[in-house]
């Protein structure tokens, strides 16, 4: 992939992070209730970015996107998603430096949504008092379970599209 | 890089495990503990409640007042009304066991549960 291409397509993913996280906003709150916490939903923009293009470029996203969540909704939900996309991305690159082509897109999905949730829950307990991280963590593995199976399942139905248009996982 | 492998569901059932132990674990430990509330404004306390009077009433933080907090007779507290947008603390509904919260971020309000006697202090300190 050129230089340029990867520019493009950065901006692309991030472009489709800001509509996820409209769409987000605009469905009803979960019923389970996590102080502060989403779903994440357009995290997988940025996962997408990491797998096909590249580490640098995902951390980019995800602080361009907690700028743009800081333009509409404030310093505070910034803070959050600046917090999860970032221990997101890096658990993730661990997780592929450390397993190679060992690990699957599903677990990745998997660690890299528990650990958005872990993130933006710690941010949480920064920036307002303490609460007791124990008692959100049952909810959060299981959140993160689910929201990466959605996300790897996702990407099982993207990756043809993605090859037609000469996408390929570059790592 | 593969998208699925049959390791894969391992991992998930051992961090569905993990989950499940963690939560029973705590809420048997936290059953029994005496609890009160605490009303957060940004980091400010603003606000303790006794949980245990058997009580049942509404009531505001002074400058919150679009804000309704509500006590039950069986101990626990709640976000009654909020003019939020999104109704997320509303939603939490009736807390009672330590540990447990609800916040309401567009009024930056946080309603925590905490043990009655804080966390630090001698639990052998009885009334003789």
């Amino acid at each position: 992939m050129s230089k340029t291409q990867r520019l493009v397509l950065t901006s692309l993913f991030f472009a489709i992070a800001i509509i996820l996280s409209i769409i987000e906003n605009s469905l009803p709150p979960l019923p389970i209730a996590i102080p502060g916490v989403k779903f994440g939903l357009s995290n997988i923009a940025v996962m997408y970015v990491l797998f096909f293009i590249g580490g640098k470029q995902a951390y980019a996203v995800a602080v361009l996107k907690a700028i743009f969540v800081f333009s509409t909704r404030g310093w505070i939900a910034s803070i959050l998603s600046l917090a999860g996309g970032l221990l997101s991305v890096t658990v993730m690159i661990l997780f592929m430096y450390i397993f190679k082509d060992k690990v699957s897109y599903l677990i990745l999905s998997i660690f890299g949504a528990i650990s958005h949730n872990i993130g933006q829950l710690v941010a949480v307990s920064i920036v307002y008092t303490n609460l007791y991280l124990l008692y959100f963590f049952p909810l959060l593995l299981l959140t993160g379970v689910m929201a990466g199976i959605v996300t790897s399942v996702l990407l099982k139905f993207i990756q043809p599209a993605f090859k037609r248009v000469g996408f390929y996982n570059s790592n | 890089m593969k998208f699925f492998k049959k390791t894969d569901l391992i991992v998930i059932i051992i961090l569905l495990i993990i989950s499940a132990t963690v939560y029973l674990t705590y809420n048997y430990l936290a059953q029994g503990e005496e609890a009160k509330a605490e009303i957060y404004l940004g980091s400010k306390l603003m606000k303790t409640v006794n949980l245990s009077t058997g009580e049942n009433y509404s009531f505001s933080i002074p400058g919150k007042e679009n804000v309704v907090f509500h006590l039950y007779e069986d101990g626990s507290i709640a976000f009654e009304k909020s003019d939020c947008p999104d109704q997320i603390c509303v939603n939490s509904g009736k807390l009672h066991i330590v540990g447990q919260s609800a916040a309401c971020l567009p009024n930056a309000l946080i309603l925590k549960i905490v043990p009655r006697n804080g966390y630090n202090n001698n639990q052998n300190d009885v009334v003789v």
